[in-house]
């Protein structure tokens, strides 16, 4: 699943793990940095708008933790932890 | 493929038929649209060799020439793998030879989601064909206080706007006029990293070469280069679209993509993404200049995300309880208890009022018609079979109106959102949750739902369990059973035992679910991406004519189907007919008509077939009457009930009384004088028609979406043999710890 442009990782620091959308607390802010993942799940994510730049917030998580509810560019969106973490946000 | 040199529809006006298709996002009010223009004048069916319904329709424009419109499926993106999503594009392209190329675009944009929907028009733009813009739910938008400019927005792409609101017809007279007007869209500068702009020019220069120059002649130089880049464009950024197939496989092209991208990749830059920014980067200048959002001086450059607004703000408040941790939990619970109860419980006057005309119907037909083969299909094959499934109408019209509110208030993406954790465990995916639950009025609108799912296997997956989710077929079935076994015990019971037979099929669906998720359907962790709606008042006019539709393809099914094989089974079951001789011995003997009919019944071909299979299921406590009443139930659950209802009242048409089922089940005995039907068998025989897949219709969809054989074949194994094993164990089991020998 990780087949995802290695030298984009390479130019992140390595030394700490990223922020992530699935770490951003309930009503939380932050924009995009990059997306990663395999190419079909980066292409979804990028259509759907979270290009860099984009502001997204966390309006809620499901009863069970999975799956979060985003709002961006004015709408909401859900996506499952798996998928958010593959959404590095501004620290 | 269009002349690239013609920018408008002028040309058309000579012919007199068009072919528009109708594009956007899921959820942007496009059926509304499509249903405005084309009025009754619809027709649904199915692109050959594909599942995606074909929803085509016509209408009059202003000019007199006629428009043939196709409404392609919601789509996010015309790159995307999803079935739905890739017919869309193939239409577009004219790449499909069912259905011709497009002359207009019509694309619909939702108004109060400018940003979004913005994303498939810029890939319209690229495609290249004369387009119109409907700006549809303009009443949503300025119900949040966003001040969407038709004019700006037809300024920045240079094709008609027109503001439409869907529901309520309005715009559509303007519509139509500007589909007239539609004109090529200017392509906008998508502003490109330098160093993949200069590889586009590469390869594109490559493929010039390369390519068919006849093209070339036919337009100016300039024009056909602009194109082969365009073309290079979609190489790079990985479209793999069939239409392509042919120029990247071929040697020279495939090295020049392979050394652009590797090059372009130790830039740091990957095509794709760069296309998709650059295009959200053209979004936000559209987006920018056409929307005031109320309380900002210029809008320019406003973030919708970092505001809420009223409407918006209102959903929030809504969803803040729906879909709370443990109020969205009872809130679910509580209204799927209300649907069920409410089916059993309001339907029943209805029913019993159907019940009645249908006796009469029945008393009717014997008075007037002479005695003989005629009068008694008519009473007992036509009348008495058509008739009581028909009784069930109601049930089912206040089951797909319950779901239809709920998929139209927004609700359903909610239920979705809510279950995905739970199905996620079993290795299921949220969106099955919405075919899972459409299955429980038919598993086949359930079944051609999964094409939403995007994973195969969990497609598979999804489709294997739908019919454990008890359909409204079986109904008519638990009703019979339960009411005439149970009714002493009241409403409460009878409900419970029916929610019991709901449970039994879930649990049945999550455990066969989890078993092949983990065995020969296992798959990666699955990617769940869900839009949720904002919550709407469900427009009624949609709910009706959904319920309308679909209750009426239930009818036609009672119409066609069952009305076949319930004259099949009469006539299975009349002929040969006992001699009159024959019958005048047995009542001389002091038989009852209820032995007559019994008589009848295993003289004829139903009954020689039935007590063939008898010793096969007499563990489960099953009689041949039931065996041929399975096998009937093999054409269409419901027919079951039609057949205990011939095989019960055949041979009292002559004596001019009709029958009421229940109360000849009740007295039936079996020659030893033990009772046939006893609370044990009707539970034995409920089990069975959870868990049995005994439905042709169904396994005729299945054969459909999974393309083949191999899988209908195995569900139909899997659930009988599952349903047989079941039913013999509640049957034995419970006659040890009851002390009823079989």
């Amino acid at each position: 699943m990780h087949d995802s442009n290695f030298s984009e990782i390479a130019k992140l620091n390595t030394t700490h793990k990223h922020r992530t959308l699935a770490d951003l607390a309930v009503g939380g802010q932050s924009k995009v940095v990059s997306v990663h993942g395999d190419t079909e799940l980066r292409r979804r994510l990028l259509e759907m708008g979270f290009v860099n730049g984009v502001e997204v917030t966390v309006v809620r998580r499901a009863p069970l933790g999975d799956p979060i509810e985003f709002r961006l560019r004015g709408y909401n969106l859900s996506l499952r932890r798996d998928q958010a973490r593959h959404v590095y946000v501004k620290d | 493929m269009t002349s690239c040199c013609a920018d408008s529809t002028e040309h058309l006006l000579a012919a007199g038929t068009i072919t528009v298709a109708l594009a956007g996002n899921p959820n942007s009010g496009k059926t509304t649209v499509f249903n405005g223009l084309t009025g009754l004048k619809q027709k649904v069916a199915n692109y050959p060799g594909v599942t995606v319904e074909k929803k085509t329709g016509s209408c009059k424009l202003p000019n007199g020439a006629v428009a043939n419109i196709v409404d392609l499926p919601g789509t996010y993106s015309l790159i995307s793998r999803s079935p739905d999503e890739l017919v869309a594009m193939e239409v577009l392209r004219g790449l499909r030879p069912d259905t011709p190329a497009p002359d207009v675009v019509v694309a619909v944009v939702d108004a109060s989601n400018l940003q979004r929907n913005l994303y498939l028009i810029s890939q319209l733009i690229e495609l290249g064909r004369p387009m119109v813009v409907a700006l549809n739910m303009m009443d949503v938008a300025a119900s949040r206080g966003l001040a969407v400019s038709p004019q700006r927005l037809e300024a920045q792409l240079g094709v008609p706007v027109i503001p439409v609101v869907g529901h309520k017809r309005k715009g559509i007279p303007e519509l139509k006029a500007a589909i007239l007007r539609a004109k090529i869209a200017p392509l906008p500068d998508f502003s490109l990293p330098q160093a993949m702009q200069e590889e586009l020019i590469l390869v594109g220069g490559g493929l010039a070469i390369l390519g068919d120059h006849e093209d070339g002649k036919s337009c100016g130089r300039r024009e056909y280069l602009d194109r082969q880049i365009a073309l290079a464009e979609r190489l790079l950024i990985g479209d793999r679209a069939d239409d392509l197939k042919q120029i990247w496989t071929r040697e020279p092209v495939s090295s020049l993509l392979e050394h652009s991208a590797h090059r372009l990749s130790q830039l740091g830059i990957d095509p794709m993404q760069a296309d998709i920014e650059a295009h959200y980067r053209w979004i936000d200048e559209v987006s920018a200049a056409t929307v005031q959002s109320s309380g900002s001086a210029t809008g320019a450059a406003a973030q919708p995300a970092s505001h809420f607004n009223r409407a918006a703000a209102f959903s929030e408040k809504i969803d803040s309880i729906l879909i709370h941790k443990f109020w969205g939990l009872i809130t679910f619970a509580l209204i799927m208890g209300t649907l069920f109860l409410a089916i059993f419980w309001l339907a029943q006057p209805i029913m019993d009022g159907v019940q009645w005309a249908i006796n009469h119907g029945g008393a009717w037909a014997v008075h007037w018609l002479p005695e003989g083969p005629l009068r008694a299909m008519l009473t007992d094959g036509v009348i008495g079979g058509v008739g009581t499934v028909l009784a069930f109408v109601p049930q089912i019209a206040l089951l797909f109106m319950f779901l239809a509110i709920l998929e139209d208030s927004g609700y359903l993406a909610r239920a979705a959102f809510l279950m995905d954790r739970l199905l996620a465990k079993v290795g299921l995916h949220g969106k099955s949750f919405i075919p899972l639950l459409s299955s429980f009025a038919c598993a086949i609108p359930g079944i051609m739902a999964t094409r939403t799912i995007e994973n195969r296997r969990d497609r598979l997956a999804t489709i294997m369990i739908a019919p454990f989710m008890s359909c409204s077929a079986r109904l008519p079935v638990y009703t019979l059973l339960i009411g005439v076994f149970f009714a002493k015990y009241g409403h409460l019971t009878q409900a419970g035992i029916m929610l019991g037979c709901y449970a039994l099929g879930i649990i049945a669906a999550v455990l066969t679910a989890y078993f092949f998720k983990r065995t020969f359907l296992k798959s990666v962790a699955t990617s769940f991406i869900l839009e949720l709606p904002s919550y709407k008042m469900p427009q009624m006019s949609q709910v009706a004519r959904q319920v309308v539709l679909n209750a009426g393809k239930f009818v036609t099914r009672a119409g066609t189907t069952i009305l076949f094989f319930s004259v099949v089974l009469w006539a299975l079951a009349y002929y040969p007919h006992l001699p009159k001789d024959k019958q005048a011995a047995l009542a001389a003997s002091g038989a009852d008509d209820n032995a007559i009919a019994a008589a009848q019944s295993g003289y004829s071909i139903a009954g020689q077939i039935g007590h063939g299979m008898e010793p096969a299921i007499r563990p489960l406590g099953f009689d041949w009457k039931m065996g041929v009443g399975l096998i009937s139930a093999f054409g269409a659950r419901e027919v079951f009930v039609s057949t205990m209802g011939i095989t019960y009242a055949v041979g009292d048409t002559e004596g001019g009384k009709t029958n009421d089922l229940q109360a000849a089940m009740v007295k039936d005995r079996y020659p030893n004088g033990r009772r046939v039907w006893t609370p044990l068998v009707a539970i034995s025989l409920l089990v069975w028609f959870v868990l049995a897949l005994q439905c042709m219709s169904t396994i005729a969809i299945a054969r459909r979406e999974t393309g083949g054989w191999r899988w209908p074949i195995f569900m139909v194994l899997y659930m009988n043999v599952l349903a047989y094993v079941a039913s013999l164990a509640v049957f034995q089991l419970g006659g040890l710890i009851w002390h009823q020998a079989v």
